[in-house]
């Protein structure tokens, strides 16, 4: 009995005990459920009924920016795949001085502030425009009067920009330090001024001027810019995540473009040309211009002009392109070709009257040429070669009113021909365009002297691209190609001339270089074929000299070499301010081009094919 | 069978009875699915355990593509920097600078019989 009872005492304690817990779990589970009912009731609420403050949604709110993805700008290289321009990062670094102002107690104040010292230190160190005490003034005077932005410095490249970020202060963070740094692309050039304005640049949207595209940079900016792209950047617990979903636009890189320029080339031209134009007070600039035969490729294109400020001589206009004026002499070989082609001259030996250096029936000038021609030779008659290699007005103003006098128009279409009256389609914007009057011209007025003056290189207007491209055309036995910078090569006429006509042409361009106009380059390293012009600029006046007996030259030496097998076609151009001076084109155009030559020929690839075959024989 | 208004109320009633009293999944025989249930909830976690390590890399790729982006910046100046020691001027420069007799050459080259 007694065991029964124990036994029933227990079973009771124990349904006792089960019941305690589960009246303690009942009670968790109500408690969960309350808590479950009460979560669902506030979502419920919170989607329908809830609208937070702004600021809260803001802070809550994971934060998404627009950012556009900048393209990289495409580089610009010379024939032999050296950059001549590059976008490279620059960095202005400013200090927000307001920074833990107010959370700094006494003692960390001191500990910023002598950083901020050191970060002084450091910075007048590496800018070296400013005391170390005179920056710490600066970002304190800024500090006390809560200045959030003052200037540090000016643009750094990235190597400063690491050093500063190094810096005490700097290198705890911007907001710590308050030191941070605005990055900016810029395009640097290696070769400095090396053809900076054949390599161009394109200026600002902002830019008040409205030439803003220049050069190769403004004609090709369509494929060095490249497709701008965009992302979306949200702030997360990790930091910065970009939005890899549709919204992410990746931004196309620019094309790099491959120019034609020889910088090794660019180099020489542009030494030749300043050795020969500084230290000339009253020269305003030249050009030079580097031309291969078989292509068109241009190898150099040097424009030096006067910085009316500085007097220094500066790339700040493509004058080979852009400045026409009356050709001068260089023009003779475009009378010579066109008589040559017409038949009205067979030889160069042919000969014309003196008849005193007059042309008859004309109010051209006398040639003083030919009378010291008639006087040292003791003759009345003078061959085209000896009129082509002195240069002579008379001859070539003969040669042309004897010639096309009945039918102008036939040495005008000639002209024309030759290219020489049209602008073609070049790699850089601002090619002038030729003047070459007619007889029927509304707004020229055509006398008895307009085809002698064209025959000797007055009247008419040509570009100094347009001159070698012709004497390009003589190199190339008539064969006239497009020059190019970058698109190319292309034929601009398969045939100016027959071969034979580009022969003689050769022969006597050879003699004016041996024997002529142009002897300083006889000495040249490679036999060279050439031909020297002098012109007059117009005053207001309308006349080719001041009041005060000033002339304006432009003095040209046009040529190729070698003579036999030409390489390359070459000329120089220099224009005069006013001037009592004399600037042929056999003086410092002549110089300028043997300069270029001679060193050209000590490391063109051509020059040392030739010596090895010669070595072989 | 037709379902009275007196139905679902009576049948809302009980349901909330076997929710108070804790016995509502056992009624609905919830047990069976017990598995299935912890699946889910084992996926769920998974999902915001491989949301949460995308956010990770994803900050991480940002991290090295500015680092990357830094690189490039500095291979820039460097190619801009070697590009420009190549100018024919600076090269005669540094030659002379470094004691070499090197200079510009005063006629072209040739290649010599060994060759």
């Amino acid at each position: 009995m007694e065991n029964e009872r124990n036994i029933k005492n227990v079973g009771r304690d124990r349904i006792v005990e089960r019941d305690r817990i589960g009246i303690v779990l009942y009670v968790v589970y109500l408690l969960t459920l309350f808590v479950a009912v009460a979560v669902i009731v506030k979502v419920v609420f919170i989607q329908k009924y809830y609208e937070p403050e702004p600021e809260i949604v803001r802070k809550l709110t994971p934060e998404n920016t627009r950012v556009p993805v900048y393209p990289e700008r495409g580089r610009i290289i010379d024939c032999q795949g050296r950059i001549l321009a590059i976008s490279c990062p620059i960095y202005q670094f400013g200090m927000d001085c307001t920074v833990l102002k107010d959370s700094n107690d006494a003692q960390e104040e001191k500990i910023w502030l002598d950083k901020a010292k050191d970060f002084s230190a450091g910075l007048a160190e590496i800018f070296q425009d400013k005391s170390s005490d005179d920056y710490y003034k600066a970002i304190t005077e800024a500090r006390r009067k809560g200045k959030e932005y003052i200037k540090i410095g000016y643009p750094v490249e990235y190597g400063t920009y690491r050093k500063i970020l190094s810096l005490p202060l700097a290198r705890e963070g911007r907001f710590s330090s308050g030191v941070y740094a605005d990055r900016k692309s810029t395009r640097r050039y290696p070769y400095g001024k090396l053809a900076r304005r054949t390599i161009g640049f394109v200026r600002d949207n902002e830019s008040l001027l409205s030439n803003t595209h220049i050069g190769i940079e403004g004609k090709f900016d369509y494929l060095l810019h490249g497709e701008e792209g965009e992302e979306w950047i949200r702030k997360t617990d990790y930091g910065k995540v970009r939005n890899n979903d549709s919204t992410y636009r990746k931004a196309v890189d620019g094309k790099d473009i491959v120019t034609t320029l020889n910088i090794d080339y660019q180099e020489i031209a542009d030494q030749a040309l300043r050795s020969g134009i500084e230290g000339q007070d009253d020269l305003e600039g030249g050009c030079l211009v580097l031309m291969e035969v078989k292509s068109g490729a241009i190898r150099a294109m040097v424009n030096l002009l006067r910085d009316p400020d500085t007097g220094l001589f500066e790339e700040s206009k493509n004058l080979a392109v852009g400045r026409k004026a009356e050709p001068g002499s260089v023009f003779k070989t475009v009378t010579l070709m066109s008589v040559l082609s017409d038949g009205y001259v067979r030889t160069l030996e042919q000969t014309i009257p003196t008849n005193g250096g007059v042309v008859a029936g004309t109010k051209l000038a006398r040639d003083q040429h030919i009378v010291d021609f008639e006087r040292s030779r003791h003759t009345k008659e003078i061959s085209v070669l000896d009129g082509f290699k002195m240069s002579s007005n008379y001859v070539f103003a003969s040669l042309a009113i004897n010639s096309y006098a009945k039918k102008p128009e036939k040495f005008i279409q000639n002209i024309y021909s030759y290219k020489l009256g049209e602008v073609f389609d070049f790699d850089l914007v601002g090619l002038a365009s030729p003047k070459v009057p007619t007889p029927h011209d509304d707004d020229f007025h055509w006398s008895d002297t307009s085809l002698g003056s064209i025959g000797y290189g007055y009247t008419t207007e040509e570009t100094p691209l347009h001159i070698i491209t012709f004497y390009n055309a003589i190199a190339n036995k008539g064969r006239m190609m497009k020059p190019y910078l970058v698109n190319g090569p292309s034929v601009l006429s398969s045939s100016i001339c027959s071969k034979a006509v580009a022969d003689t042409l050769v022969r006597a361009l050879k003699a004016v270089t041996e024997d002529g106009t142009a002897k300083r380059l006889k000495n040249a390293k490679c036999s060279v074929a050439g031909k020297t012009g002098t012109s007059f600029g117009t005053f207001k006046n309308g006349s080719y000299q001041d009041e005060n007996g000033n002339r304006l030259y432009q003095g040209t030496f046009v040529g190729f070499f070698p003579a036999e097998n030409p390489v390359f076609s070459i000329i120089c151009m220099i224009y005069s301010n006013p001037t009592k001076k004399s600037f042929q084109g056999g003086g410092i155009p002549a110089i300028a081009v043997k300069e270029v030559i001679d060193r050209i020929c000590c490391i063109d690839p051509h020059w040392r094919t030739e010596y090895k075959v010669e070595a072989a024989e | 069978m037709r379902w009275n208004i007196s139905d679902i109320v009576s049948l809302l009633k009980n349901s909330l009875k076997a929710i108070l009293k804790g016995e509502f999944l056992l009624r609905l025989n919830a047990g069976r699915y017990f598995i299935h249930i912890v699946y889910t909830f084992f996926l769920f976690g998974l999902v915001i355990w491989t949301s949460l390590m995308i956010e990770t890399t994803l900050a991480r790729v940002e991290a090295n593509r500015v680092k990357l982006q830094e690189l490039q910046i500095a291979n820039v100046q460097k190619t801009y920097a070697v590009a420009s020691l190549g100018r024919r001027t600076e090269v005669a420069k540094n030659l002379i600078r470094l004691g070499s007799d090197i200079q510009e050459p005063d006629k072209p080259a040739y290649l010599t019989d060994e060759r």
